[in-house]
């Protein structure tokens, strides 16, 4: 045991992947014989060694292997993953947070306003939505012939901080940042419809106008349903739907003139 | 070092987010009393003889500034209106809440001098709902465009809200002279405002409406026949207009 100890001096890395399992099971407690039998091995290695060096090492290690716990910690098999190489690494999309099912799903939600809301769906702020419906409508609009991403990005930064503030104001819960700016950039999607069908004809005259405040009716009241469901304030609908309807109405602005 | 900045942001942050607690009890609405108070605002009323109320709310009158700022911002569009220093937004932005804010403190401040009982949110929330007018009004002449609906506008609209903030003010002054001097001022700003709304927002292109209106035009009307830049147009209009009143 001494020997196997001595030996193993000079390899730290094998010492602390035993050492961070046995630190490991103590703290989380998996599995009670694996601990147990595991903590009797601890015990006999100070009481085995006339080496001081070797009572030091495992105490150190162990001091060191708690540090280095959240790495190693065998109960999440993707953090091993860091560690075991490129095969076992969690893919890229979970890794950056982008769940294409809900995307589909709150933009269903965005897209027929007349359904009932889930509250629940807004809990993870998911900007990735937002980003790519904000780069569609600065897109369509380079079709059309306007550049006009600055004011798109300045418009919605500066809207999404008006929004935020009311919204704190008004509801008994707060909101976050993220929260507004994803209910907002989801809602963008029919300013999108209504800026590539401005390629296809001038939106400038009855017709355009009409197709414009329907957009604009269309957007404010998806992003006043999911707002008052996610915040409960019912009966308060229209007094939210109203803001966004003029926020809308800026980037509908942009569009048509 | 870091955290010690992060940490006094946070702490700057929490404080202002102290602040805006302060103004949380004026958005406490429901929309049938918003409903309620717009269709007030174009009701005078009657009785002068004891303190009206009214309602500290913000709201309301934040929203109808704000609408101001999009009805301004679309007709200076549809007449493409070009602001050489600066932006339209700014500009019309700038006018608006300049407006609301300025004139609120200016009234205040003339009540304090007159003795009268009002607050500051409670002037700041008659003045905005006075807007209401103004907002009509813009909103059907920058897009029908004859002259004779606006001043029938401005003189009914603009009359009406007037008359209902001037009554308000009234019952809550004492004393001929101070009556006269708050609501006279109030009247006077509250009709220039929509005047200068109308006039320098919204280029008139005085060619077409000629041929619109054909022989129905009395005549004084039909000299400024030539399409002037803006500011020749509103010195034109406007003093065909003084000459009118008078």
């Amino acid at each position: 045991m001494s020997n196997f100890e001595q030996f193993h001096l000079d390899f730290y890395q094998s010492n602390y992947t035993i050492e961070d399992q046995e630190e490991g099971c103590n703290s989380y407690g998996s599995d009670k014989n694996l601990c147990d039998r595991r903590r009797s091995q601890r015990e006999k290695q100070p009481a085995g060694g006339a080496f001081v060096p070797p009572d030091m090492v495992p105490s150190s290690q162990s001091y060191t292997g708690q540090i280095l716990q959240p790495a190693y910690s065998p109960d999440t098999p993707s953090q091993l993953g860091y560690t075991d190489g490129f095969d076992e690494e969690p893919p890229l999309l979970e890794e950056l947070g982008i769940n294409f099912e809900h995307i589909w799903q709150k933009t269903l939600t965005v897209l027929n306003p007349t359904k009932p809301a889930d509250g629940s769906i807004m809990n993870e702020t998911d900007l990735t939505g937002p980003m790519v419906f904000c780069l569609a409508l600065g897109a369509t609009l380079l079709m059309a012939g306007k550049v006009h991403f600055g004011y798109l990005y300045g418009m919605s930064a500066i809207g999404c901080l008006a929004m935020h503030t009311l919204l704190n104001l008004m509801s008994t819960s707060g909101v976050s940042h993220g929260c507004v700016a994803s209910v907002l950039g989801y809602c963008l999607l029919p300013m999108v419809i209504l800026s590539s069908s401005a390629v296809v004809f001038s939106l400038q005259g009855i017709p355009g106008t009409v197709l414009a405040l329907f957009i604009i009716g269309w957007c404010s009241l998806s992003a006043s349903k999911i707002f008052t469901s996610a915040l409960a304030m019912e009966g308060q609908q229209l007094l939210i739907a109203y803001p966004c309807a003029l926020l809308y109405g800026l980037f509908a602005l942009l569009t048509v003139f | 070092q870091m955290w010690q900045v992060g940490k006094r942001q946070a702490s700057r942050a929490f404080s202002l987010y102290a602040n805006i607690d302060i103004l949380r009890p004026y958005f406490d609405v429901e929309p049938v009393q918003v409903r309620a108070r717009l269709l007030e605002s174009m009701i005078p009323v009657k009785m002068i003889n004891f303190p009206q109320k009214i309602a500290g709310e913000l709201y309301g009158p934040l929203m109808l500034v704000f609408t101001l700022v999009a009805i301004l911002l679309h007709g200076m569009k549809t007449s493409d209106t070009i602001i050489r220093e600066g932006t339209l937004m700014g500009t019309a932005i700038g006018t608006c809440f300049g407006y609301w804010l300025g004139v609120s403190s200016f009234m205040y401040f003339l009540a304090y001098l007159c003795n009268a009982q009002i607050t500051m949110v409670q002037m700041l929330s008659l003045l905005g709902y006075g807007l209401f007018g103004h907002c009509i009004t813009l909103l059907v002449t920058y897009n029908i465009h004859f002259h004779s609906l606006f001043y029938i506008f401005w003189l009914v609209v603009g009359g009406l809200s007037t008359l209902r903030m001037v009554a308000v003010l009234v019952s809550r002054t004492v004393g001929h002279t101070q009556r006269l001097i708050l609501c006279g001022t109030l009247a006077a700003l509250h009709m220039l405002f929509l005047l200068y709304l109308h006039f320098a927002y919204h280029k008139v292109v005085e060619g077409i409406l000629d041929t619109l209106e054909g022989p129905n035009m009395p005549p004084f009307q039909r000299v400024a026949r030539d399409i002037p830049v803006v500011s020749n147009a509103v010195l034109n209009t406007t003093a065909k207009a003084i000459a009118l009143t008078l």
